[in-house]
């Protein structure tokens, strides 16, 4: 295991935008362009144009937290190799148990450059106090490993994340988290237990909670993919017929997001979203009109996780 | 023309832009890359088209390395049938056993699944039809030939995959299979996939460098049809980008190489259609053994 500290997160030079603003009132017509401007400048550039906040950038004060590598061979997905990386925020105090959120395509979510920017916004609202002290661990599918140079790994990542049953659930709770509790002590308590994923991976956090709400009771997906992938497009008929389970979801979505062999996905989460309340659930959707990214999910995230751990601060 | 108001051209113009916004939206339907639909294997107009009949069972679908078709009439035992690159239906060693299952090796040997009057797997030189026992006292169904001479067969009804090692150690490879039926191999040969015939599944396999089966895996699940828990998943074929074509009760059920359903090939006829392969110049033909008949129908993508 190798310990990486992250040495600085430079702040992104603020692009303070002057403009100059005309403060004669402007004529009809002059009225009627600027309307024709502003619309044009949607319709070329609106679209998915989400960028992160000041919650998904390095504050001033702000302590940072520490990320840890390690790699894992499983046996519940016999054979497979996989990285992860744990995250302790620096309030994290030795034994006193932490929340834990578990991150699918961790690497992704980990990248302080990319859409989540989930490291920084951990720090940043651990800091205010407005979510707990949480572990995250942000872990990459598996693949197994090629016998031969020439030959390539299998991608486990469909298996582990689009199929339903408790298999990844098992993985989590059987193999991961004993393994992260040897370096951190993590809470048995499912209310601060969360789970969060993107496309498959956030179908995946989903089936988590759907088989394990004693484990896992929070969930957030972007652009999930409550499909046919793997048969996941069944789940808002099983919310509808299935007794309600202890779960708080918030998902995300956007009007541009895939239409293929699989299903529409913008379809497929509005059933999700209208399934959970039909079932009384304690849900939030977001649909944007972003596609199949993680741009919306990113800018959205702070807001997402104060709403998830709104009474746990 | 006389010249609008500017204010009525600029509204002309929003509505038009209205307009060129909404046909961007509707257009933005998507494949994700690597999303392999349906559309992207079959060649529009074409279907399946007769390349032999009069038999009694077909079965053991295979090419050789310059795209010639093979098959056996499993029930019969009339020899082996080839199918030249023109549609020529030849019978090579009329004499041999009914035979399950047919693959080339790489040292261009017939490779087969013998059924009666023995059970064995067996090898014949072709076109001379000398043939060499491999393996006695088995239940074989379906093989494969990896390029380092591993030979790979189903036991259907041990529920269990058999390895000849190149030495000629017969051993067991994987078990645990769910009447394990249709065998296939990446094009690489690092991954072997089996498929059930009373089950659901097609489970994946790492080749290890000893020949051993690791990392045995559900990996990909046939739709069976409604209210039946048996996929009748049987012979395989996969093409030159990875992806497995996997015979069954509701058509041939094509898999992108991480696993997922891709689509169902409908079957030729209504009838048992239990094997596949790509043949025919540049390997651009799927073929089907179909019961009494045998098919094919031209694709997009390539067996090689």
């Amino acid at each position: 295991m190798s310990i990486d500290t992250r040495t600085s997160w430079a702040t992104d030079p603020e692009r303070a935008a002057t403009q100059n603003r005309n403060t004669e009132k402007p004529s009809h017509t002059m009225r009627h362009a600027l309307l024709l401007f502003l619309l044009v400048r949607s319709l070329a550039q609106g679209a998915d144009d989400y960028a992160p906040g000041p919650d998904s950038k390095p504050q001033p004060g702000v302590p940072q937290g520490v990320i840890t590598h390690a790699t894992w061979k499983s046996k519940i997905f016999p054979e497979t190799t996989r990285d992860y990386w744990v995250y302790a925020p620096s309030q994290y105090e030795a034994g006193k148990p932490a929340a834990v959120m578990v991150f699918q395509d961790g690497k992704s979510y980990m990248d302080t450059n990319g859409s989540f920017r989930a490291p920084i916004v951990f720090d940043n609202l651990i800091h205010k106090k407005e979510m707990p002290v949480t572990i995250a661990i942000f872990i990459n599918p598996g693949e197994v490993p090629a016998a031969a140079p020439d030959q390539k790994p299998r991608s486990n990542r469909s298996f582990e994340y689009d199929s339903l049953g408790n298999q990844y659930a098992r993985f989590l709770l059987e193999e991961i988290l004993p393994e992260v509790g040897k370096q951190y002590t993590l809470t048995q308590d499912p209310a601060l237990r969360a789970i969060c994923g993107i496309s498959s991976g956030g179908i995946c956090a989903w089936t988590v909670a759907w088989e394990r709400p004693d484990q896992f009771s929070k969930v957030i997906s972007h652009v999930g993919s409550f499909t046919n992938i793997r048969g996941g497009h069944v789940y808002p008929a099983l919310i509808r017929k299935t007794e309600r389970k202890a779960i708080r979801v918030h998902l995300q979505d956007g009007t541009r997001d895939l239409d293929n062999l699989f299903g529409n996905w913008p379809l497929a989460n509005q059933e999700m979203a209208a399934a959970l309340k039909f079932a009384g659930y304690d849900y939030k959707f977001e649909l944007g009109d972003g596609g199949h990214n993680g741009k919306h999910g990113g800018a959205i995230l702070p807001d997402a996780l104060r709403w998830l751990w709104r009474e746990t601060p | 023309m006389r010249l609008l108001p500017l204010h009525i051209r600029i509204r002309a113009l929003l509505a038009s832009l209205l307009g060129i916004a909404a046909s961007v939206i509707t257009a933005s339907c998507q494949n994700l890359r690597g999303d392999e639909a349906l559309s992207k294997i079959l060649e529009e107009g074409e279907d399946w088209k007769l390349v032999a009949s009069g038999y009694k069972f077909t079965d053991a679908a295979c090419a050789d390395a310059a795209g010639r078709f093979y098959f056996s009439d499993v029930s019969a035992g009339d020899g082996i049938h080839q199918v030249d690159l023109e549609g020529g239906v030849s019978t090579l060693v009329p004499n041999a056993p009914k035979l399950s299952g047919m693959k080339f090796g790489p040292d261009g040997r017939l490779y087969a699944c013998a059924q009666s009057p023995k059970k064995q797997i067996v090898a014949f030189v072709l076109p001379a039809g000398t043939m060499t026992v491999l393996a006695d006292d088995v239940q074989p169904n379906d093989l494969v030939v990896t390029k380092k001479g591993y030979v790979y067969f189903t036991e259907t009804g041990k529920g269990q995959v058999t390895v000849i090692t190149p030495q000629g150690v017969v051993r067991l490879a994987a078990k645990g299979i769910t009447a394990p039926n249709g065998i296939g191999l990446s094009p690489d040969h690092g991954t072997l996939a089996v498929s059930e015939y009373t089950g659901s599944n097609v489970w994946a396999y790492r080749i290890d460098a000893d020949g051993a089966l690791s990392g045995g895996e559900r990996y990909m699940q046939l739709q069976t049809p409604a209210g039946a828990a048996r996929s009748e998943g049987d012979g395989m074929t996969v093409d030159a980008d990875g992806r497995y074509y996997v015979t069954s009760a509701l058509g041939i059920q094509m898999f992108d190489a991480t696993g997922r359903l891709s689509g169902i090939i409908s079957r030729p006829q209504a009838k048992g259609t239990v094997s596949c392969a790509f043949a025919g110049k540049d390997f651009a033909y799927l073929y089907a053994c179909s019961s009494d008949k045998v098919f094919r129908r031209k694709l997009k993508v390539r067996g090689r």
